[in-house]
């Protein structure tokens, strides 16, 4: 069997990259003495996927593992010894026994939900009031790094929803394993929308990992 | 801006933020409200180095165990946090409740190495504290120290309060108590350093003067005040099994240099190397037991998750059922997918049924210390080591699967000739000839040989602590020499900075005037004296020249029999005389035996029922 898990990346360890994150994981299974499975071979490792990787800098309320059980458990235990074993930046709030077949998670990925909450005021307004204006346009460029340059691409096709509530912003963008829409991209277009000039500080926080139902909906992911 | 805001935006900019951020598994945040007494642990190193040290764990363990003591940690931000802390006004913080240094009652210095005595200036002057003992006032922290550095302790006599020297587990807690009577009951800052300098292994420097003769040697250490003692005698714990080891560690997020669960199997080491100042300072040896290893080995995988065990000590290969222990730690944690390391392998001691064991689960690099390339120099430093008891192991190790092999040595020891370096090459020639003894199909494949070679650096409580360190011309030329005839095909040469060791020699056998020197060098720059990014020679030369101080009077020069010697008044247990006698054998080429094989009087068995080995009937 495998365990769908839900958990947070705090703010205070938000500047964690992603493999010692799951590293952090993988020794708070082992501390907490569930039954996981282990891959054979030389050196054998927990067999343990993620949804996604969350960048380094921003917090997560919902990111989601996937860990294949030696031994049947129940979702309770599971939440109650690891969240036992656990850092308390790094808690467990939801967990889901499914079956072998379960398709893997980062296939069946779609979108992610995003609070970015803008550390300046009066910039945040800014930014608000040039949503309706932005998201009016045919295209919309932002700056995609990639390993070696900056390339220009339109993020348009990209925003499900964007809208502004006091300082933060909140956005669904697309995130598979192919194509996403970075935060940090989609508020260098707003931003540019806005006439703001100086860089823009903010916390990101995902707030979900979202998947789709057969009729075209985008739905949390560990529900699917 | 707040502070929290602060820091957020210090953390947005700084490389590897997460050195900074705290929040690690098994970090006790204890309510700083609830606990009268806070202490501050100070490692005057990077994060990733504090955080590797057994010493910091058991000490963090220690002081967060007692009921009214709280212990967070500190350690030196790198250059670029230095610089974004200055410009937002930032004091150095504690990494769990974020607290300024200057808030805490007591702050703990642990000195591992001499090139970190810069550090420990930077963080109190980050920290908001007064550098010098003299300008500490009654509203200011007490500042102690322990280490091994702190068995010669004149250095940094200035900007100490206490020095503990030995063993810390049990005078750490009896200083706290001290210092929280000063806290409680309004103790003047002297009548608690005078309270202080009572406890056995408590060294308070400014209640001593130092007197210095016309050449510049020290003519005397002597007490100012009644409380002190005229010689402070190091702590020992003398049961190991009934001393405190934490069972649960702190789990660093990031990668850091030990990544692992250490399990200190025993302290101290019999062998009697001459070079080696641990072996005396850390005399006598005493063995954790099994039972309780194994009981410690599973409660600490249990709490921290680890995948990885080392068994730690000076010589862990001696340690006395080390096939037994072996076998029953990977009999119970096989199923935990669990490796045992032992990373200072002796190499006469392993048996090759263990060696055998801890490749079932994974081969790292082996690595082995000849310490010199010829049986006569060998001698001299008393390095109990053949070449056919290293070869053979080499060939067990090659046989056994693994091929990567790291052999140490050092160079510039007393009575070195150019023979004795080619004898580096030499060895290391016959361990790649073993390699290929075996044959192709039984051997792994990549052979590596690397051979490191540090240069030598005279120590206080050794044999070799009257000895002139080589110049740097020397070493210079040694080193080209050593890069000329280790141009072997398979292996790698390393060699160290000399010019960190010449300082590091002037540290280690300093008096106090060094601390003059430190004070002007960290004025003018100088920290992160132990990084090549940061070492600054220029600035400590221009510094001992500002303080009229000769570098060379205290690396190059051999002292004499009747010196008084800087740290003369620090008793570690060892005699002088049984020093001396040693440095005599060596210049003869004359070994030791092994503690084991029977005592040899040095010292410790006067200290009755502290050495299992020792003869009382030796002088
Ligand atoms: S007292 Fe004797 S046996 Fe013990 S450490 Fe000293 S020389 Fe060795």
């Amino acid at each position: 069997m495998r365990m769908l898990a839900v958990f947070e990346k705090g703010e205070r360890i938000r500047h964690i990259g992603h493999l010692d994150i799951q590293r952090s994981v993988q020794r708070g299974l082992r501390r907490s003495g569930l039954p996981v499975a282990y891959s054979n071979g030389f050196n054998p490792h927990i067999l343990i996927t993620f949804a996604s990787a969350l960048s380094t800098g921003a917090c997560g309320t919902r990111e989601i593992m996937d860990v294949t059980m030696a031994e049947e458990v129940s979702e309770e235990e599971f939440l109650d010894r690891m969240n036992r074993a656990m850092p308390k930046d790094m808690q467990l709030s939801e967990a889901r026994a499914v079956d072998q077949k379960h398709p893997a998670l980062m296939a069946s990925l779609r979108a992610a939900e995003y609070d970015l909450l803008i550390r300046d005021p009066e910039t945040a307004e800014k930014l608000t009031a040039a949503i309706p204006s932005m998201m009016a346009k045919e295209t919309v460029t932002a700056m995609r790094k990639t390993k070696t340059a900056l390339k220009e691409c339109d993020i348009k096709p990209l925003i499900y929803e964007l809208k502004g509530e006091g300082q933060h912003i909140l956005a669904t963008l697309v995130l598979t394993e192919r194509e996403a829409c970075k935060p940090g991209m989609l508020i260098e277009a707003l931003g540019k929308e806005a006439g703001i000039d100086e860089e823009i500080r903010m916390l990101v926080t995902r707030t979900g990992l979202l998947g789709m139902d057969s009729e075209g909906r985008l739905i949390p992911l560990e529900r699917l | 801006m707040d502070l929290n805001d602060k820091i957020e935006k210090i953390l947005e900019k700084v490389q590897k933020a997460p050195r900074y951020t705290g929040g690690e598994m098994n970090t006790e945040v204890k309510g700083w409200d609830e606990c009268p007494l806070h202490f501050g642990f100070c490692f005057p190193d990077t994060y990733e180095v504090g955080m590797s040290h057994l010493g910091m764990k058991i000490l963090y363990g220690l002081i967060n165990r007692e009921s009214w003591s709280l212990c967070e940690r500190f350690f030196m931000p790198w250059t670029d946090m230095i610089a974004l802390m200055e410009e937002e006004q930032l004091p150095l913080l504690s990494m769990e409740s974020r607290h300024p240094l200057n808030a805490f009652d007591v702050i703990g210095f642990t000195l591992q190495y001499e090139m970190s005595f810069s550090n420990i200036l930077a963080m109190l002057k980050m920290g908001g504290v007064p550098l010098e003992s003299s300008e500490r006032g009654e509203t200011d922290p007490i500042v102690v120290a322990g280490g091994p550095c702190a068995f010669n302790p004149e250095p940094l006599a200035d900007f100490i309060d206490a020095f503990m020297i030995g063993d810390g587990e049990d005078v750490m807690t009896e200083l706290n108590r001290v210092i929280l009577e000063r806290k409680e009951k309004g103790l003047s800052r002297e009548a608690c350093l005078k309270k202080l300098a009572q406890l056995e292994g408590v060294y308070v420097p400014s209640l001593y003067d130092v007197t210095y003769n016309e050449d510049g040697t020290v003519a005397s250490v002597t007490p100012n005040c009644a409380e002190a003692p005229a010689t402070v005698r190091k702590r020992v714990v003398v049961d190991l099994n009934n001393t405190y080891y934490p069972e649960e560690f702190p789990v660093p997020y990031t990668e850091v240099i030990f990544d692992r669960i250490m399990l200190e199997i025993m302290r101290g080491c019999t062998r009697g190397c001459r070079f080696c100042q641990a072996g005396i300072l850390y005399r006598p040896v005493r063995e954790r037991s099994m039972e309780k290893l194994i009981d410690l080995a599973e409660k600490l995988l249990n709490s921290t998750g680890y995948e990885e065990i080392s068994l730690s000590s000076l010589s862990s290969g001696d340690y006395s059922c080390l096939p037994e222990l072996i076998r029953e730690l990977m009999k119970r944690m096989k199923e935990k997918r669990v490796s045992i390391s032992l990373p200072s392998l002796r190499i006469d001691s392993v048996l090759k049924e263990s060696l055998e064991e801890t490749q079932q689960v994974r081969k790292t690099s082996l690595t082995f210390a000849p310490e010199a390339g010829t049986q006569r120099m060998r001698d001299v430093i008393n390095k109990g080591v053949t070449e056919e008891d290293l070869l053979g192991k080499v060939r067990d190790a090659f046989e056994g699967g693994w091929s990567s092999v790291k052999l140490y040595f050092m160079s510039g020891l007393p009575t070195e000739t150019t023979e004795d370096l080619d004898g580096i090459a030499d060895l290391a020639r016959k361990v790649i000839a073993e390699y290929f003894n075996v044959p192709k199909t039984q051997r792994a494949k990549g052979l590596r040989v690397t051979v490191s070679v540090s240069v030598f650096v005279p120590k206080p409580f050794t044999p070799f602590q009257w000895a002139a360190q080589d110049t740097l011309d020397a070493i210079i030329a040694k080193q080209e020499h050593l890069r000329q005839v280790l141009n072997i095909k398979g292996v790698t040469f390393h060699w160290h900075e000399p010019y960190v060791s010449f300082l590091e020699a002037c540290f280690a056998r300093g008096d106090r005037r060094m601390g003059r020197v430190l004070r002007s060098a960290f004025e003018k720059g100088c920290i992160l004296d132990g990084w090549n990014e940061t070492f600054r020679y220029d600035l400590w030369m221009e510094a001992f020249r500002d303080c009229g101080l000769d570098p060379a009077f205290y690396a190059h020069r051999a002292r004499t029999k009747e010196e008084v010697l800087p740290w003369d008044h620090i008793d570690s247990g060892v005699t002088k005389q049984f020093l001396w006698h040693e440095k005599e054998k060596s210049e003869r080429a004359e070994t030791t035996k092994d503690c084991r094989k029977g005592c040899n009087g040095c010292g410790l068995q006067r200290w009755k029922g502290v050495c299992s080995y020792a003869n009382a009937g030796s002088v």
